[in-house]
C-alpha cells in the first residue's frame, strides 16, 4: 500500500484499457489502440478474429511489444512500472509463462538508481527515445507496425506501395496500413510542444508541394482490408489451429499448416505459420523462448478445428457437417472450448 | 506459441488483495492477487470517486466476485421512483469475460424475463474487455428509457409495447409500484 500512496497518478493515455493499471510492455494494434502484452494476448479469441477492445476492429495479428512505448513508460513512470514489473513476474512464475525480456532496458533502470535517482518521479524523456527509424526525426503521427516498430505516418507512407516492411527488422506487415497511435501521440506533442509544432507546419508545407490530393495515407490504407477482414478467417474456419499461434509474425490463431519446434522444450512451443517457415525470419518466440536456428521443425495439424470437430462428432455418432454449421451460428465472443461444451449439450438434447 | 486462455491465473472465489486507495475497506489479502481481483478493485475505487448518477454497486460480502447494485428507475419513464436491485458476479477471468447480472427486483421489461435475465448485448456478444461496470451500469438505464422490443426476452410484453404503448406504459408503473418500492 505503501507503493500505491508514493505513486502519484500516472499519465492517462498510459492507462490499459483492460487491467485499467499501468500500460506494462504496451502491445500497439493495426488501429491504434494499445493495451498490456498480456492483457492483448488473453483477450485474443483462439479460433476467430480477434477484435480491438476500444473499437473492435478485428485483427488476427498478435503484435510485437512496442519497445519504445516501453522504455517511454518506464522513464516517465518509473515507480508505478516498479510494481507492474514486479506483479507481472509474479504472474508469470505462477502460470509459467514467460514474455519477451528488455536486457537494454533493465541495465538502463539499474543506471538510473546508480545515480540516485530511484523513485523519485519521472525522469525525463530526451527526443532521442522517441525518434523515427525513417526520417530520424521527432515522431510525428506515429503509426505502429507489427513487429512493434514506430515510424511516423508520412514516413511509412513514403515506402509502403503493395506490402509494408519494416526498416529496421525487415519483417512484413500483415494487413492494413496501421492506424496513428493517437496516445502516443498526445503525449509526444505535451513532452515537445515545439518540435512537433515545428514538425507540423513543415509536413503541412510539404504536403502541399507534394500530394496535391488527400492525406499520405489515404490511398494505401484500403488496399488489404478485404483481404484481411472478419469474412477472409470464416471461410478459413476449419484451417485454423486453436489457440495456436505463429511466433514470427503473431497470427492466431494460426490458418492453415502449423509448423511445430521439436527441441524447444518452454510448455508454450514454438510455433510458425507456412510463410514464416518458408522464408527464412525466424525470430526469437513471442514469449520468450530460447529458440535456436538449428532446432528442427515438424508439420502439426492436432489443433486444427476440423479435427478437434470430427472427434468430437465421431465421439457421438454425429456427422460432421451438422457441427461444423452449428459451430458458425454460434456467438463468436464464447470460448472455443464453452463453445463445443455447449453444442454437446444441445446434439445431446436432440437426440 | 500455443496457450489457450486459462482461467484468471487461478482467479474466481473470494481472491482480494490489499485494498490501497482512500475510503475502500482493505481486503483479506492473499499472497498471490489475481488480475481479475485487482481489476475489480480498480472498477470500484472507480465508482467509488466517480459514481454514475442514480446508480450505485459495490461488493455483496466480503466476496469481491460479487457485487449487489441500485439503480433508479429514470424520471420520465414508467420506472420512475422505482428502485431496482441487481446481483453482479464476475467470472473468474473478468474483464475477458462478462458479468453476469440479474435484475433482484421484478420488473415488467420485455428484455428482462422473470427470473430476472437480461438480454443486453454489450452483457453477452457486444462484450469487451474494456467496458467496466459503470458503462454496463449505463447501458441498463438506458433499457429503462429505450426497450428493445426487436430483441425480447418477453415477446407479449414486447407486443404490447409495440401495439398499446399506454398500456404497457401503466402495466410497467403499476409493477414498479408495486415491486421497486
Amino acid at each position: 500500500m505503501e507503493e500505491e500512496s508514493l505513486e502519484s497518478s500516472y499519465h492517462p493515455s498510459f492507462q490499459c484499457c483492460v487491467c485499467l493499471d499501468l500500460l506494462f510492455k504496451p502491445v500497439v494494434l493495426a488501429c491504434g489502440h494499445m493495451s498490456c502484452f498480456w492483457c492483448v494476448h488473453k483477450a485474443m479469441h483462439v479460433f476467430r478474429a480477434s477484435h480491438c477492445a476500444i473499437c473492435r476492429q478485428p485483427y488476427i495479428h498478435f503484435p510485437s511489444i512496442c519497445q519504445l512505448l516501453h522504455l517511454l513508460v518506464s522513464k516517465m513512470e518509473p515507480v508505478a512500472y516498479k510494481r507492474r514489473e514486479k506483479e507481472v513476474l509474479e504472474e508469470e512464475s505462477r502460470r509459467d509463462v514467460f514474455s519477451p525480456q528488455f536486457n537494454s532496458l533493465a541495465s538502463e533502470s539499474d543506471q538510473s538508481e546508480e545515480v540516485g535517482l530511484p523513485n523519485k518521479g519521472s525522469l525525463d524523456i530526451s527526443k532521442e527515445d522517441v525518434l523515427c527509424a525513417l526520417c530520424q526525426d521527432l515522431l510525428y503521427r506515429p503509426t505502429v507496425l507489427n513487429c512493434g516498430h514506430v515510424f511516423c505516418e508520412s514516413c511509412l507512407a513514403t515506402i509502403g506501395s503493395e506490402a509494408l516492411k519494416c526498416h529496421v527488422c525487415q519483417s512484413m506487415h500483415p494487413g492494413e496500413f496501421p492506424k496513428i497511435c493517437l496516445d502516443l501521440d498526445h503525449v509526444l506533442e505535451e513532452q515537445f510542444p515545439n518540435e512537433y509544432a515545428t514538425r507540423r507546419e513543415r509536413l503541412k508545407q510539404l504536403e502541399k508541394v507534394m500530394l496535391p490530393c488527400g492525406g499520405p495515407s489515404s490511398s494505401v490504407s484500403r488496399n488489404h482490408i478485404s483481404k484481411d477482414g472478419h469474412l477472409w478467417l470464416d471461410e478459413n474456419l476449419p484451417k485454423a489451429n486453436v489457440g495456436v499461434g505463429c511466433d514470427s509474425c503473431g497470427m492466431y490463431p494460426i490458418i492453415g499448416k502449423r509448423y511445430k519446434c521439436k527441441d524447444c522444450k518452454e510448455a508454450i512451443g514454438f510455433d510458425l505459420c507456412e510463410s514464416c517457415y518458408n522464408t527464412s525470419s525466424k525470430l526469437p518466440g513471442r514469449f520468450n523462448q530460447q529458440h535456436k536456428p538449428d532446432h528442427q521443425f515438424e508439420l502439426d495439424d492436432s489443433h486444427m478445428l476440423y479435427k478437434i470437430l470430427l472427434l468430437k462428432s465421431i465421439s457421438m455418432e454425429e456427422p460432421y457437417q451438422d457441427l461444423y454449421e452449428d459451430h458458425v451460428s454460434v456467438d463468436e465472443t464464447v470460448d472455443s472450448n464453452e463453445n463445443i461444451d455447449s453444442n454437446n449439450h444441445t446434439e445431446n438434447g436432440n437426440s | 506459441m500455443s496457450l489457450a486462455y486459462s482461467g484468471g491465473g487461478g482467479g474466481g472465489g473470494g481472491g482480494g488483495g490489499g485494498g490501497g486507495g482512500s475510503g475502500v475497506r482493505p481486503w483479506p489479502s492473499t499472497a498471490s492477487v489475481s488480475s481479475s481481483g485487482k481489476r475489480i478493485q480498480k472498477e470500484m475505487m472507480e465508482l467509488n470517486a466517480d459514481p454514475p448518477s442514480d446508480c450505485s454497486a459495490g461488493p455483496k460480502g466480503d466476496n469481491l466476485y460479487h457485487w449487489i447494485s441500485t439503480i433508479i428507475g429514470p424520471p420520465g419513464s414508467p420506472y420512475e421512483g422505482g428502485i431496482f436491485f441487481l446481483d453482479i458476479t464476475f467470472p473468474g477471468d473478468y474483464p475477458f469475460k462478462p458479468p453476469k447480472v440479474v435484475f433482484k427486483t421484478r420488473i415488467y421489461h420485455c428484455n428482462v424475463d422473470s427470473n430476472g435475465n437480461v438480454s443486453v448485448d454489450i452483457l453477452k456478444d457486444g462484450w469487451s474487455p474494456a467496458l467496466t461496470i459503470s458503462k454496463v451500469l449505463l447501458a441498463i438505464k438506458s433499457m429503462f428509457t429505450n426497450p428493445d422490443p426487436y430483441n425480447p426476452l418477453m415477446s407479449n410484453i414486447a407486443c404490447l409495447y409495440e401495439t398499446d404503448r399506454a398500456k404497457h406504459d401503466q402495466i410497467a408503473a403499476e409493477f414498479t409500484m408495486r415491486f421497486a418500492r
